[in-house]
């Protein structure tokens, strides 16, 4: 593939998005900018033509496309059936469906990673099946995979951009020049000397994402591209899609979160490897009920606006973003102006104080002695600093504060960065206090004697993709890896291993002997947890146990945590990023920032404090932004509905008083 | 402090960008220059010879402006090994078929174990050896960046691909392994951890018993192997995604260049291995064995 470079300027979404931004200010500029950058998209697709005489077809198409996967052992396992669609330059699509749907299988086959067991694709009227266009086909179709550290090949940032653009063999030239393009689209120009592990995970992916523009895409491919990123992080993907969009480049977003989807113009919804639903956006999330049978779900606003559509029909129901609900409610029914003064004078409602409800004075000597009624995890001005004393030095934390009483749920939120996992990995002594006090059941950790087995069987520690640390053949074996460690008795260690797995709703009998790797990947986290519920532990401590789940798996796992929480009587830690979680689930909440605790309370309390939350790149529950946003509008519905139910309640509330003045009801004031 | 905490120890594979002349020399060079002094290290059969040799990789370690001594704390987790083979070869081997080996004198003589003059030579010459090219590959990685270093060898070894020494796979190859290196380090922390929090017990037991901390190690190994294999997969995806064939036809970002100083090491570190190879180090051994005045 040559590289005219004189005539590309034109006709590369990613120049045309550059320009743009620099003349960010100039609205005129931007859009004649996306008006050229979408017209030499077009033109660019038709003069790739090899066969001037048949009328040339510039979109992806998928025609009965079937595939199937035939293992060397074992049956061979369908895939795909019979999925037509097509996908046209520019356009923004998401592809959702639960895990094993053949989300991931489908989008292989838009670049050829893949080819059709039957039927047909052709990208830009290309067969992906014809070896001789693959290079061209792979360098229109750009891919992103879901973990960043899988697709990066280089050890500096911008080497690795340039792996693409190597491999067409652009000159050198040109490979700098689409360096440097790649890494300003997504924000990273500054970081293109730095080794891609001393990134963050948002900023790794943000890398990738740049290696793939730099093959100058026509059609980018997210393959769940922001499941293992923070909010702060999915959100930056997120924003650099939507520029990418409207400079012209389609969009095909693979993803298992609806708020996600809803950003898309269409939504494709595939179920056990056919085509379930194909419509734009609003029709697709209309269907509540069929997503639901699909183990899908709405995305909290839908779900809202869902709710209020079903007391009150005049209530249109397809609000899909925050700011179409807003402006909707709020434009409708009130006199902004008004109300938005009104609301300023009043925004002094009472703020809960920051910080922790423990005495600073208390040491851990004070809380030993009053056992009986010390909380189960106790944690005073603890710091962490790794490989102190090394050129790699690092704080991890600087002073967190934290109790968990027997009968609690605690949310732990923050940042990628913020020290969650250290903090974490103190509970049950996998890391010693270096200074500060950690007590756990009452036994002090900052003792240098004492036995931290003790700790970490009373303390059960659930890692990030626990799936990964399965290591025995059979499913009981792997359970009984704890008990077995212990030394338990065999007919314990069997008892244990039946107790933990109908705990987690394994089928003993039916789950034992199998397989560990034939096993799904939501059937082998099951059995992880099983593996730590059967050390029997008197704390669970959980961390991002709902990343990469489907929105299916997601429910049952929060509905199962409340359960197993209440019927055991076990005391639970759980850190995550998905802050619909904390308000669903959690008694308290700890936000810690730059390893320190920035904010507690229970979520009410916390979430209320949005600003702090949002200056630390962490967001609020939907609810709770929705509630936020009509506020600043003007409308007098207090700030801090955490539930679906609550926000409904409050929306009606103010609904019946339509166009009577409203006077701004303090509702957290009266609240505390 | 922290028992988990694996980067900690490894000093080796790091990049230190002190920007020495020795950071500044074309891979290429510093990759030939380390081929003949690791040639020299192998072929220096001799006690004093080794120790002259660690003198001067020592002198290379101040001419980085690179802490010795940082350097042989990566040692430290290897020194087990190193014992253990020591007395493997002191115990089992009589040191005869050794290319150094002159004048053996047994020294003790009880069943199978024999322990001569020689075999307690060969001990020393080979903890020398270990120590010399462990410290030379240090020096090469602190001085190179990984990327320096695949160039480098990528370029070196082009002349040979047309007799199918496959160049550029062996370069990416390289790049690949370092790149994963951090990746991989971190995912064995965290698996660790995960099995340490379900009870396992790594490290329990003497550090010298072997058998028992290799078994202890399975429940860390087989996850790792797995999910590293699974990594491979998706890593080849996501290359071919982004058009990877092979070599052919591949343009380069990174150029090379040769200055005057490269030839000036080059030949100064030709001219040391010759220097090496021809002075007789051996009468300096037997008179440090025997010392008359």
């Amino acid at each position: 593939m040559t590289d005219n470079a004189g005539s590309e300027q034109t006709h590369n979404p990613t120049i045309a998005l550059t320009v743009a931004w620099i003349l960010e200010r100039d609205r005129d500029g931007w859009r004649r900018a996306r008006q050229r950058a979408a017209s030499a998209l077009r033109s660019a697709c038709h003069r790739a033509s090899r066969i001037p005489e048949r009328p040339f077809v510039c979109m992806i198409r998928v025609q009965t496309l079937s595939h199937t996967y035939k293992p060397e052992s074992g049956r061979p396992i369908t895939a795909l059936r019979d999925v037509s669609l097509t996908i046209q330059p520019g356009e923004y699509v998401a592809i959702i469906g639960r895990n094993g749907s053949g989300k991931s299988t489908l989008a292989k086959h838009l670049n050829a990673l893949l080819l059709p067991s039957a039927g047909r694709v052709t990208v830009d009227d290309m067969d992906t099946r014809a070896t001789a266009h693959t290079w061209d086909i792979r360098s229109r179709v750009g891919m992103v995979f879901q973990d960043p550290d899988n697709q990066i090949v280089a050890t500096v940032v911008e080497e690795d951009v340039a792996f693409g653009p190597e491999n067409l063999g652009v000159p050198r030239d040109g490979i700098i020049q689409r360096i440097d393009e790649a890494l300003r689209s997504v924000g990273l120009h500054e970081h293109r000397q730095r080794a891609p592990h001393l990134l963050s995970a948002g900023q790794r992916q943000r890398v990738a994402i740049a290696g793939v523009l730099a093959m100058r895409p026509r059609y980018l491919v997210l393959d769940e591209a922001t499941a293992m990123l923070d909010p702060r992080g999915r959100r930056a993907v997120l924003d650099i899609a939507r520029k990418l969009h409207e400079a012209g480049m389609a969009i095909i977003h693979i993803t298992h979160f609806m708020e996600e989807a809803a950003e898309a113009d269409r939504v494709i919804v595939l179920d056990d490897g056919e085509v379930a639903l194909d419509s734009p956006t609003r029709a697709v999330f209309a269907h509540a009920g069929e997503l639901q049978r699909l183990g899908l779900g709405l995305p909290p606003v839908a779900r809202l606006a869902h709710r209020l559509h079903l007391t009150y029909p005049e209530v249109p129901a397809g609000w899909l973003t925050v700011d179409e609900l807003v402006a909707d409610v709020a434009g409708q029914h009130f006199d902004n102006e008004r109300f938005y003064t009104e609301f300023e004078a009043q925004t002094s409602f009472s703020r809960t104080p920051l910080g922790n409800s423990i005495n600073p004075q208390t040491r851990c000597e004070a809380n030993r002695h009053r056992q009986e009624t010390a909380p189960v995890i106790v944690v005073e001005n603890l710091p962490h600093t790794y490989m102190a004393g090394t050129p790699l030095e690092t704080t991890a934390l600087q002073d967190v504060n934290l109790t968990v009483e027997q009968d609690e749920i605690v949310g732990l939120i923050g940042p990628t960065g913020s020290g969650k996992s250290t903090l974490l990995q103190h509970l049950n002594g996998l890391l010693r206090p270096q200074a500060g006090c950690v007590t756990v059941n009452g036994v002090d950790l900052t003792n240098p004697k004492l036995d931290l087995r003790q700790v970490r069987r009373t303390v059960g520690l659930l890692f990030q993709q626990p799936e990964d640390q399965l290591f025995e053949r059979y499913v009981g074996d792997d359970i009984a890896f704890g008990p077995q460690a212990r030394g338990l008795s065999l007919d314990e260690q069997r008892e244990r291993v039946r107790w933990a797995m109908e705990a987690v709703g394994l089928d003993f009998e039916g789950f034992k002997d199998r397989l560990t790797f034939t096993l799904s990947g939501g059937e082998r986290r099951k059995v992880a947890l099983a593996g730590v519920l059967a050390l029997r532990p008197r704390v669970l401590v959980l961390d991002e146990p709902t990343a990469g789940l489907d929105p299916a798996s997601h429910r049952e796992f929060l509905d199962w945590l409340t359960r197993f929480h209440q019927e055991a009587s076990v005391p639970v830690v759980i850190a995550t990023h998905n802050m619909d979680d904390i308000a669903q689930i959690a008694d308290r909440v700890y936000v810690l920032a730059e390893g320190r605790t920035v904010a507690s309370g229970t979520p009410r309390e916390v979430f209320a404090q949005s600003q702090t939350l949002a200056g630390h790149g962490l967001g609020v529950p939907s609810t709770l932004e929705v509630m936020g946003r009509l506020r600043a509008r003007g409308l007098a519905v207090r700030p801090d509905a955490l539930t679906i139910e609550e926000a409904v309640a409050e929306i009606e509330r103010v609904w019946i008083q339509d166009r009577r003045p409203v006077t701004l009801h303090n509702g957290a004031a009266s609240n505390e | 402090m922290n028992e988990y905490n694996f980067l900690a120890n490894v000093t080796i594979g790091q990049h230190l960008p002190t920007g020495s002349a020795l950071h500044r020399l074309d891979p290429r060079a510093k990759l030939l220059a380390f081929t003949l002094l690791v040639g020299v290290v192998s072929f220096t059969p001799t006690f004093s010879g080794n120790v002259v040799l660690l003198v001067v990789i020592a002198g290379l370690f101040a001419a980085a402006r690179i802490s010795f001594v940082y350097a042989l704390r990566g040692l430290r987790p290897l020194l087990p090994w190193i014992a253990a083979f020591g007395v493997f070869q002191l115990l089992f081997t009589s040191g005869g078929g050794f290319i150094g080996a002159t004048d053996c004198r047994p020294l003790s003589d009880w069943w199978i174990i024999g322990i001569t003059t020689c075999s307690v030579k060969l001990v020393l010459v080979s903890t020398l050896r270990f120590f010399a090219l462990y410290l030379l590959v240090g020096l090469l990685t602190f001085t190179t960046t990984t990327t320096e270093l695949s160039h480098g060898a990528e370029r070196l070894l082009s002349p040979l691909a047309r007799f199918g020494v496959p160049a550029h796979e062996l370069a990416l190859v390289l790049t690949i392994a370092l790149r994963f290196v951090p990746t991989l380090a971190q995912e064995t922390e965290r698996l660790v951890k995960a099995q340490v929090s379900r009870g396992a017990d790594f490290g329990a037991g003497s550090r010298w018993r072997f058998v028992q901390r290799t078994r202890q190690m399975l429940p860390l190994l087989v996850p790792l192997f797995l999910n590293s294999l699974r990594r491979a997969e998706v890593l080849t995806q996501a290359m071919e995604a982004r058009c990877y064939g092979g070599g052919q036809g591949r343009t380069h970002l990174i150029e090379v260049e040769s200055t005057f100083w490269d030839y000036v090491a080059l030949l100064g570190t030709a001219l040391l291995c010759l220097l090496m190879l021809t002075t007789d180090f051996a009468s300096l051994d037997s008179w440090l064995a025997h010392p008359t005045l």
